[in-house]
Order: C-alpha cells, then structure tokens, then sequence
C-alpha cells in the first residue's frame, strides 16, 4: 500500500498507464491499427474503379440471322457487359442464371429478323436476375442505350433519306429527351456511394468496442480500483487519461480514411476538407462518448459490448446511405436520429456532395455534440461500478 | 457404449451452458431472434416511392402541365413544389424536401411546335442511388408514351402503330427475374439471413470458449470435462450447438420470410441439404477460430467489424465477377460466401441442388477441413493440456490440505 500512496498522481499518469496497456494487449493493436487498416484496405482494393467492369452475359438467339448476330456485337462493345456464351434456348439460359455463370441474358426469338424487316415491331427480351440488384441495374442501363442506339440508327438512316434534317430527325424519333444529371456523382461510382459511409461507420463499430473494453475490462482484471486512485479518485480525470491516448490513434485512423476518399480516391468533397474533417473528428469522439455511457448504463463488460454490437451494425442501414430513410417505416424514421452516423451522412450529403453553407448542416453538427453529453448523464454510476462491481463471470 | 454416453453427458451440459448463460443468450437468441426481424421491418417497403421532387417548369404550358400531371401520377415520384427559378427549387433540395428536381426550360413548348427535340432536365441528390432511379425511371416512362402521340402526329399520314415500328422497328423488353419489383429486401433480407447465422454462431460459441480458457486459467474445470475423450467432447459439443441453431435455422429461414412475404421458391429438401452443411461448416469455423479467443469478450470486438465486409466479399451486392483474385480466396475462408450464394439461389431463384454444386462443395470441404482443425485444437485443450491442469490443480489442492494441516 505504501507504494500506491507515494505514487505519482493526475490525468497525465493515467495517459501513461494506458499507453502502456495498449502496447501489452495485442487485442488493442489489432482493432485500433490493424483492422481499421484492413477495412479501408478492403473497400478501397474491392471495388476498383468504382464500377463493376465485364459483367457475364449470355445470349439466346433462336433466330442466328446476320442482323441479330450484328445486334449481339453491338452490345458486347458496351463496357460494363461482356457476352460471354450463347445458349440454346430460354431453359438453358435459366438455368445458368440460376447457377450465378451469368447475370442476364438477351432473348431473340425465332423470327426477330423476319418481322423486323417487315414492320411488324418484333420484341427482343432482356432478362436479369435482379436477386443481385446493382450488376442488375448497371446492366439494365447498359440495355437501355444500346436499344436507343440500334433503334435510332435505323430509323435515322431512313429519315435522313426521306430529306429531313438534322434537327428534325431527332424531333421525329424522340421528341421528348430526358437528360439526366446525377449532382456530384455524374459516373453512378458505386465506391463512392459506399465507402463514403462504410469506412467511417467501420472506424465507429470498432471505437464504441475499444472504448468499453478498455474500460470494463478493468473491471474484470480487477485493476479498476487502481486506475481510479492514479486519477485522485476522480471519474473525470480517469476517462480523460483512458481515452485521450486512444483518440490520438483514432484521430490518426480517421485522417487515414480522409486521406483514402478525398485524395487517393479523389471523392467529391465540395466543401474543402475541413466540414469532414469536423464530422469525422466529431464522429470519433462521439463514438467514444457512446461507449462510456453504455459502460455507465450496463455496468457489465459484455452487456455493454453486446449493445454496443446491436447498436453499432444497426447504425449500417438506419442511417439511410443505401436504402434511403424517407422509405423507411415511421417509427424507425424516428429512431434513425438516435443513431450518430445518420447525422454523419446528412452531413455528408450536404457537405462534401452538395457543398453547401455550414449552417445547412448545423442540426447535424449539434446532434452529434449532443451524443457528446452523454457520459454526463451519470458518472456515478460507473464510478461506483469500478470501485465495487465484482466481474462474476 | 461408453462414448455414446460421454457425448450425451457433454450434449446436455453444453446446452445447458448455453441456456443459461445470459451473455451467450444474446448471440444464440436475442439476435437470430431479432436482427432479420429488424431488417425485414426496415427494407419492408422494398424500393422507395413518391420520392419528393421539385419542379421548375418555365414552358409553363399544357404539354408541359401534361408530362408532369403524369410524372406525379407515377409510383415513384411524388411532386412536392413548383419553383419559379433554379435557385429555389435547389434551395429546396438542400433543405432536404426534395431530393430530384426536373427542370423543363422555355425551349421545351417551341421545340415541340418547331418539330425539333425537346429536352427536359433531371437532377437527382446523390445521397441515394434510389432518388435516381426513381425519378429518371418515371421521367423516361411518362416521356416514351408522350413521344408515341407525338409521333404519330409528326410522321404525317402515319397510324400509331406505324409511327413506333418506325423509330423503334424492334422493341425492348425488360425483365427482372427473381425479384420482380427490383426491391432491397428481397435482395438484401437472404443475405443478411445467412450471415446472422455464421456471425451469431461465431460470437456465442466464441464466448464459451473463452469462458471455459478463463476459468482454466484460474484452475476451475467444467466437471462434464473431465474423463471425456477430445473427439467426444468435439461431438457432444457440435450436438449442442447444432440442435440449437436447428431451431434458430427454421425460424430464420422458414418463419421470417414467411411473414414478410419474401421470395421463397426453393425446394424444401434442396434447401435443407444446403444449410445443413452451411451449418456444419459454420459450427467448426467457430470452433477453429475459438481457439483465440483467451477470454469471453475478446471474440466479439475483433469478430463483429468483418460483418459488413463478408456481405460485401460474398458477392451479394458487388458482384463476384469484379472481386480482385485475392479476396476471392480470402472469401472461400468463410462459410458465408458459399452460403449466401448458394441460398439465395436456392430460395430466391428457385435452384435445385445441382445448380449449386459449387458451394456445395465449397462448404463440405469447409466441414472436414474445419472440423480438422477443430479437432486439433480440441486435442490439445481437452487431451494432454487438461492432464496437465488436472495434475496443477490437484497439486494446489494438496498444498492447500497441507496448509490446512
């Protein structure tokens, strides 16, 4: 006991203390350095160049005439579409579907060429398998132009014989056009859409983890007590010390995913960089201060980790990046703003998609800094919890 | 028949522990339970209808009035304001009540008088794909019915069907299979089914396992441990969790989508000759990887964060044909991937068992291959290892008699 009273004392000897059990527990190195870095490395090398290049398409030409087989070639010279077999009928063709060898297939039927050249407006069927739903609507794009173009070049040529002009063909073919802008992501990247939300709501699954950990597991070891004397006792000072060397490393992991989307990927971020930086510096620190209220609200290590899991995947689809929020149920609409990374996204939205003024975004901004409060709703609790809560597991 | 009885004993006490123990309920139960219900709840509506859009009509004239009556009319566009200029219908968008905004320039009226082409513009907020899709989808429709009168009336002397053969001399036709509506949850819900399956069984069997290393380490032992043989001990174990995740699997496969009117077009044998070496291959994948796990909680901060990651390697939703080489051999490590493509083949695109030979296989070589290791990892810590245990705690209790002595 003599040793513990002399001991030196304050927020910078706990600092201290943590930087040493970090570097002593391999499980802190590997979900605050190592799997971080493994996510952003997956999502970054998965998707490439951000679109889906090639995917296998196949064939079924029961009428095999030279205008068909000239319709085919038409469509393999489309980039995201490779025709890689021809089947002998619809069955076939299924069938390999069914197996995952292809994504979709064209359907000629006998007789395409012959009705074609006598006007009677033959239909050529484009089946995908829309179970995988973006190779589906990437490849349905793909369709839809190749059959404005073989469509339009022979009426075209018809047209410009007749002795109309330029300016009247089109009038004639498609007299309404709709040109499409898609606001800051004119290439439909689908890595963009994505990693834009993934790496940061990785970075704060894994920050809400380590958080509770850290501090549970004193607990558990049976070093809580001691980690509180070094904080004269302190709740305040005890947190500050735990968890300022763990932000120094998320705060790193974050400016990592910055760099990754906005300079390596070179992302839209109309804004300039800092409104991000600030959403994903408010992120971290919100995921940490999550982690504390749930260890002061369950004051059992896997109780904590448990809904910190619950909560953490959920945080994925409720936030709205994928399947969009204004589909969702009303009461989950609601809940969705429980969640910090819904907010992060709405920033996201209006900041590096949109560009927009900073107060556009300013609920979001004060959202998150709201979720900062939490731990101070009872402090107390976790004190006394670290002092007497005995792990019986 | 001592063995039979052995792996019984070892059946029901793990059971027991499983049923008992509230950290573990969470992940055999709580979430199976839960999470499909949750997300079957989130994606019931399956695409995104009447997507608020805004609009700045300037032609402000009947033809105009006509194509955006019948853009409202649609499913999935809803129209929520007319702007006079741009910068309020954007201003609008940033507000976030509205996410697409077409525009229809002065231009448009005179160019239809003029016989010329008439553009109308779309923009669409990037936050979603969905608002994209939705408004150029109902956009193009409107127009292409709209053009057809058009037509007609331009290619003088020229009846409807004419006028369309003419600029279309055949005609497209799409069609999604499997999933009609082109919806989320019938795209994601199996997914996620397959995965809640692996994630749970890797987090709770995990945390055993890490249970049992603590109290080793504090020389406590199970007593149904003691006199078992490793391969006993991996049996009555995989009876325990398999009998479990029996019941988990036919309310997750069977149940759920049952009540959220998801696809289910497979062939009851086809389905459960497929899971049940997916849940073989699942239950010695956890088994393997337990042996990490030194204590109860490690297991589900280091295992939950791949979650998101499988899904996407799987091949669900990036397709597998554009996976780099290297992830696809990382993903053939985890039963997911042949799991989730093989059910959702099997439900969702009605595949009979041959079509799905490849995970098949996939999966039965996970089983002897995992349940190996699995094997291998229970031999050290159930064979010479718990000796040696067995001895350092009869030892501590001698010297402790002997103290007491």
């Amino acid at each position: 006991m003599n040793s513990e009273t002399t001991e030196k004392k304050g927020v910078w000897r706990v600092v201290q203390r943590e930087v040493a059990r970090m570097l002593s527990q391999p499980v802190y190195v590997f979900c605050m350095v190592v799997a971080p870095l493994i996510g952003f490395l997956f999502f970054t090398t998965l998707m490439g160049k951000g679109l889906p290049m090639d995917i296998p398409v196949g064939v079924v030409d029961e009428d095999n005439t030279s205008i068909t087989r000239q319709v085919l070639r038409n469509l393999d010279a489309f980039q995201q579409t490779a025709i890689v077999k021809q089947y002998a009928n619809f069955g076939e063709a299924r069938e390999a579907m069914q197996q995952g060898k292809i994504y979709a297939f064209y359907y000629i039927p006998e007789g395409t060429t012959e009705l074609a050249l006598s006007s009677k407006q033959p239909t050529v069927s484009f089946y995908t398998n829309a179970a995988y739903l973006i190779p589906a609507s990437l490849e349905y794009r793909d369709m839809k132009t190749m059959a404005e173009l073989a469509s339009g070049a022979i009426a075209r040529e018809t047209l410009y014989a007749k002795g109309y002009a330029d300016s009247q063909v089109m009038g004639i073919l498609q007299p309404i056009k709709m040109e499409m802008h898609a606001i800051s992501n004119p290439g439909l990247n689908y890595s963009q859409y994505l990693s834009n939300i993934l790496l940061p709501a990785m970075l704060m699954l894994l920050i809400f983890q380590v958080t509770i950990y850290s501090i549970h597991s004193e607990v558990k070891e049976g070093t809580s007590k001691h980690w509180l004397e070094l904080a004269d006792n302190n709740i305040y000072k005890a947190l500050a010390g735990k968890l300022l060397p763990q932000l120094l490393v998320w705060m790193v992991m974050g400016a990592t995913y910055l760099v990754l989307l906005y300079a390596y990927w070179d992302f839209p971020l109309k804004s300039g960089l800092w409104p991000m930086a600030l959403a994903s510096l408010l992120l971290i620190v919100v995921s940490q201060a999550f982690g504390v209220f749930l260890c002061e609200a369950l004051p059992s290590l896997r109780w904590a980790l448990s809904i910190a899991t619950l909560w953490g995947v959920l945080s994925f689809p409720i936030s709205g990046f994928s399947f969009p929020q204004i589909a969702f149920p009303a009461p989950l609409k609601a809940l969705s703003y429980l969640f910090p990374l819904r907010h992060y996204y709405l920033i996201y939205v209006d900041q590096a998609l949109n560009g927009l003024p900073l107060h556009y975004s300013w609920v979001n901004y004060a959202a998150l800094l709201v979720f900062l409060a939490l731990p101070l709703l009872f402090p107390n609790r976790l004190k006394k919890c670290l002092l007497e809560y005995q792990y019986t597991r | 028949m001592k063995w039979l009885h052995n792996i019984l004993e070892v059946f029901r006490e793990e059971l027991h522990n499983s049923i008992f123990d509230e950290g573990v309920i969470v992940f055999f139960f709580v979430v199976p339970l839960l999470y499909p219900l949750l997300y079957a709840y989130l994606y019931g509506h399956e695409t995104v209808r009447e997507v608020p859009t805004v609009v700045v009509d300037l032609a402000n004239s009947t033809t105009s009035r006509e194509f955006l009556r019948k853009v409202d009319a649609t499913a999935d566009v809803e129209i929520v304001g007319h702007c006079a200029d741009m910068q309020e219908a954007k201003d609008l968008i940033h507000r976030r009540k509205a996410h697409c905004l077409i525009y229809i320039p002065v231009e448009f009226d005179y160019a239809l008088m003029e016989g010329r082409q008439a553009v109308v513009e779309l923009y669409s907020d990037m936050g979603s794909m969905l608002y994209y899709k939705a408004v150029l989808a109902s956009c193009t429709e409107v127009s292409l019915a709209m053009n057809q009168d058009i037509k007609t009336q331009r290619l003088v002397g020229a009846t409807e069907k004419q006028a369309s053969t003419f600029a279309y001399p055949i005609k497209y036709e799409y069609v999604p299979m499997f999933n009609t509506q082109s919806g989320f949850a019938t795209f994601l819900i199996p997914a996620v089914l397959v995965m809640v399956i692996q994630q749970t069984m890797v987090l709770g069997i995990g945390m055993m396992a890490g249970e049992e290393t603590e109290k080793k380490r504090r020389g406590i032992l199970e007593p149904h441990v003691i006199g078992k043989k490793p391969i006993e001990m991996l049996f009555g174990k995989s009876a325990a969790y398999l009998a479990i995740y029996a019941v988990i699997s036919a309310y997750v496969f069977c149940l759920v989508p049952r009540w959220f009117h998801l696809a289910q077009i497979g062939h009851w044998t086809d389905l459960v000759a497929f899971l049940f070496p997916y849940l073989l291959a699942c239950l010695f994948f956890s088994m393997t990887l337990s042996g990490i796990a030194h204590n109860r909680e490690v297991f589900i901060i280091i295992f939950v964060f791949v979650s998101v990651p499988l899904l996407f390697i799987s091949g669900i939703s990036w397709p597998t044909c554009s996976v780099p080489e290297f992830w696809k051999v990382v993903s053939w490590l985890f039963p997911s991937t042949f799991g989730i493509n093989g059910y959702v083949k099997i439900n969702s695109m009605g595949a009979v068992l041959r079509d799905v030979k490849p995970e098949l296989i996939g999966l039965w070589i996970q089983t002897i291959v995992y349940g190996i290791t699995a094997w291998l990892l229970y031999y050290r810590s159930y064979g010479k290892h718990l000796k040696d245990i067995i001895e350092v705690a009869e030892e501590r209790l001698q010297a402790r008699w002997a103290d007491y002595l």
